[in-house]
């Protein structure tokens, strides 16, 4: 069914990583983003990959998972290493006609590939470690500040979280509402680009109709439940930094420090 | 004791766009009526006989155009005490689904709280209990997509339980449910009222649900048209039957009988009382 | 002749969804033609699934589906054409209305027919008569309508089509009483003029004991039983068991028989139930 896609989402668990605030998860993230960023070396990039070496077994999450988040890019990475390796210049290492490999392109072509190899499966690491509702509720708390400067923090998590709700439930009906236009001998199959879009007007406005309703009928129940805002909300989940935390923005830390390193003084190495 | 609601001779049309007029159609009609503390109240009408809208005044979506409605002796007109109001009088609505603001079950429960400022460890301990006696703590883990019909009402209603409302007002909550999810529902709903004493106004058509009530109130076109025990309402099989509602078989047969000639109870409303008078009947004879 | 025949009929939902949705298991079916069947089950039994390969919505794991004699799995691509024979009715069909006019939206099936202008007028005119929406109605948006009358306009759109068989999946859903009996009254109305085969999916035995000949009891993804009604009452006990609510005075009936009076446990409607008792009582 088309409700059970498994792009970035939740997989369940206890591990440390499972139990680490998202906040701290979404901070560590974009340090380790920026992180495969500033390795120019590949030995710094190594560094790259042994956090995640380290950091997916702890989580536990298996490494099926992760190479399922990284199979729909495959495409990308290949092109990125095909371009980096016929068209950055060089000393020659092989060539064919006007086909050449020059070694700073075979270079730049692992270093590229790697870094989209490792930037997908730490974002997906992300994702499957972390439940839709904490990466919102991370996300509402990291950018609460902002609310001093009129930021719809609350309001924006709020419409999230609905979104991520309804998904699902969305989806069912879009596989009804097709059902039901089939058996009127709707074609969804057949026929050029512009008929195929006209067959999807059958669907969409339903849909539509059917989101605006449900749109209704959710802010009356809401509002029956005192939804008034985000003013004085509090949350049964309290976001809190532990031990693990602290341990894991070390961890990270040096991680960072390291890259830098081997940026610097590792050149030699190579 | 104070009665939780007091709708007094209130009056209520909508305006309806039709081509280029605008019409007001009138819903409610010189309507009063009061609920008592602990009451499980059914009302019952056909669609269109005005039950939905009065559910609505109840806690204050719909405001009276004529006529004043009290909730635990508050004016529902007051705007600064309509989050008082709301968190006495819970509504549950007829789609299970839109209702589940929250992506796992015991989320959507803390939610009422969470608006209320409810202190984090009370919003905890409120939304187990909540859950626990509506049966549902074992899901409380899961998404809303993955329950069934039944299901998602009973969490809809622990939403509302958490907020230890006086009373819950329910409109068709078992319209879209199949039969199993509507016993589920009424079992819980019913279960609620007997143990804790919340006061439940339910709306419906279906008339073995107002069957379990302890009172019944019949509308038709705005109108209170009966207000009694279920025994005292279903014997008035023709005036039920006029204002397009239904009778439970049992009835039924037992009216049908008396229309005969023959002689039985005629306040009948349930297969074991019919088969005890009809058992005593052949026996006698 | 049998106008829907299935044959080991099997169909099952690949990967382990959480969401509960059920297979149906060797199903050998023969419905007639001009039948009215009434499809009971409990959530979970497979009618949903069944009455969708009947349309060829959905393609059997295994088996066959011969729809008037024809195979409708021979030729793949030509599926379409069997989806106007059997007609079939979602549950809460006004869900799927989209056309600007209530007219238009009735004409959606029969113009996917190819047919021509006339004839698709024709169509939609006979089918909004069938279910009681008037001129009045035509011209406006099926979302300026009533619920009620919403599903109407829906149920019509598949009448318009003209099928051989009319599936409606559970058309009193959410209504009262009155929506109930006028919808049903319109069914059966639609069955007795053209003469065609119709299917009611319905969790209410005393609708179906009220409206329909033969019973299709599913249970658990098999067919339980397919005769006409009296037979399927036969079984109530059996039928009670598998979760359904059998009607309240075949209830009344079973207890009182019970008892040692000799009233049919068969019973389905309350004037049959009243005749017995009188009878029972006049002859002492």
């Amino acid at each position: 069914m088309l409700k059970d896609i498994t792009i970035g989402q939740y997989f369940p668990g206890n591990s440390p990583v499972h139990r680490l605030d998202p906040r701290m998860k979404l901070v560590l993230t974009t340090v380790y983003i920026v992180m495969l960023f500033i390795a120019s070396t590949p030995l710094s990039l190594v560094v790259g990959i042994l956090f995640l070496a380290v950091v997916y077994p702890v989580s536990r999450v298996p490494v099926g998972m992760m190479i399922r988040s990284i199979k729909p890019i495959i495409p990308i990475i290949l092109l990125t290493g095909i371009l980096n390796m016929f068209f950055i210049d060089g000393d020659i290492l092989w060539q064919w006609w006007i086909l050449k490999i020059t070694d700073r392109g075979l270079t730049m072509a692992v270093l590229m590939s790697v870094r989209i190899i490792c930037l997908i499966a730490g974002t997906s690491l992300l994702t499957y470690t972390t439940s839709p509702i904490a990466l919102t509720d991370g996300l509402e708390q990291l950018f609460g500040p902002l609310k001093r400067f009129r930021v719809p923090v609350h309001e924006v998590a709020m419409m999230m979280t609905i979104a991520l709700r309804f998904i699902p439930t969305l989806i069912e009906e879009t596989d009804k509402i097709m059902s039901a236009q089939k058996a009127r001998g709707a074609d969804l199959e057949s026929g050029g680009i512009m008929q195929r879009v006209r067959a999807l007007i059958p669907i969409l406005i339903p849909l539509f109709v059917s989101a605006f309703r449900r749109a209704e009928e959710l802010a009356l129940a809401m509002e029956c439940r005192c939804y008034h805002g985000g003013e004085n909300r509090t949350r049964m989940h309290v976001l809190r930094m532990g031990a693990i935390d602290a341990v894991s923005f070390i961890f990270t830390g040096a991680c960072l420090a390291g890259v830098i390193l081997v940026n610097i003084y590792g050149a030699g190495w190579l | 004791m104070e009665n939780i609601f007091e709708c007094q001779s209130i009056t209520f049309s909508y305006n309806i766009a039709d081509q280029d007029k605008v019409l007001p159609v009138p819903i409610l009609e010189d309507l009063s009526i009061a609920v008592r503390p602990g009451e499980f109240v059914a009302v019952l009408g056909h669609n269109g006989s005005g039950k939905s809208t009065l559910a609505k005044h109840l806690n204050a979506i719909l405001l009276p155009q004529g006529g004043v409605v009290y909730v635990n002796g508050i004016d529902t007109r007051e705007e600064e005490r309509l989050l008082e109001i709301r968190s006495h009088v819970g509504m549950v609505f007829q789609n299970p689904d839109n209702q589940i603001v929250a992506t796992v079950v015991e989320e959507d429960v803390a939610f009422a709280l969470e608006n209320l400022g409810v202190p984090p460890a009370e919003i905890r301990t409120r939304v187990d209990d909540a859950l626990r006696s509506v049966g549902m703590y074992e899901h409380r883990l899961r998404a809303p997509h993955q329950l069934s019909g039944g299901q998602k009402q009973r969490v809809a209603i622990a939403g509302i339980i958490a907020m230890r409302p006086d009373c819950i007002v329910l409109d068709e909550p078992t319209a879209m449910l199949d039969p199993r999810g509507r016993q589920e529902v009424i079992g819980t709903v019913q279960e609620l009222n007997r143990e804790f004493g919340i006061t439940v106004v339910l709306i419906t058509h279906f008339m073995d649900e107002a069957a379990r009530c302890g009172r019944v109130v019949v509308m038709d076109d705005g109108k209170i048209i009966l207000d009694a025990s279920p025994r005292e309402v279903f014997s008035q099989v023709e005036l039920l039957k006029s204002v397009g509602l239904d009778v439970p078989q049992a009835t039924e047969l037992v009216y049908r009988l008396r229309q005969a000639g023959i002689e039985l109870p005629g306040d009948i409303i349930e297969v074991e009382q019919c088969v005890t008078a009809i058992g005593r009947l052949l026996k006698g004879s | 002749m049998a106008i829907i025949r299935t044959e080991n009929l099997n169909y099952i939902y690949g990967g382990g969804t959480a969401f509960e949705k059920s297979a149906v298991t060797n199903i050998n079916l023969e419905i007639e033609q001009g039948e009215f069947v009434g499809i009971i089950g409990h959530t979970g039994s497979g009618k949903s699934t069944l009455i969708q390969h009947f349309n060829g919505l959905l393609r059997p794991t295994s088996g066959k589906v011969y729809i008037d004699g024809h195979d409708i799995w021979e030729k793949p691509k030509e599926i379409r054409k069997f989806r106007f024979k059997v007609g079939l009715v979602f549950q809460y069909p006004e869900y799927q209305l989209f056309e600007e006019t209530v007219y238009k939206d009735i004409a959606f099936g029969p113009t996917n027919m190819g047919l021509t202008k006339d004839e698709v007028d024709e169509r939609v005119l006979e089918a909004a008569e069938l279910v009681g929406l008037k001129d009045k109605h035509m011209r406006k948006s099926p979302f300026e309508l009533s619920g009620g009358q919403k599903r109407r306009v829906a149920i019509a759109g598949v009448m318009a089509m003209r099928p051989d068989v009319l599936i409606l999946d559970e058309p009193t859903a959410g209504l009262d009483p009155r929506g109930r009996d006028m919808i049903l009254g319109e069914i059966q109305r639609y069955h007795i003029q053209n003469k065609n085969t119709v299917l009611l999916v319905s969790h209410s035995m005393e609708d179906i004991a009220r409206y329909a000949h033969k019973v299709l009891v599913m249970n658990r993804s098999e067919v339980f039983l397919y005769d006409n009604v009296e037979a399927v009452f036969a079984h109530a006990r059996e039928i009670a068991d598998m979760g359904l609510a059998v009607p309240q005075i075949t209830r009344i009936c079973i207890a009182l028989r019970d008892m040692g009076y000799n009233i049919s446990p068969e019973t389905y409607t309350v004037e049959s139930a009243k005749e017995q008792i009188l009878a029972l009582l006049g002859g002492r």
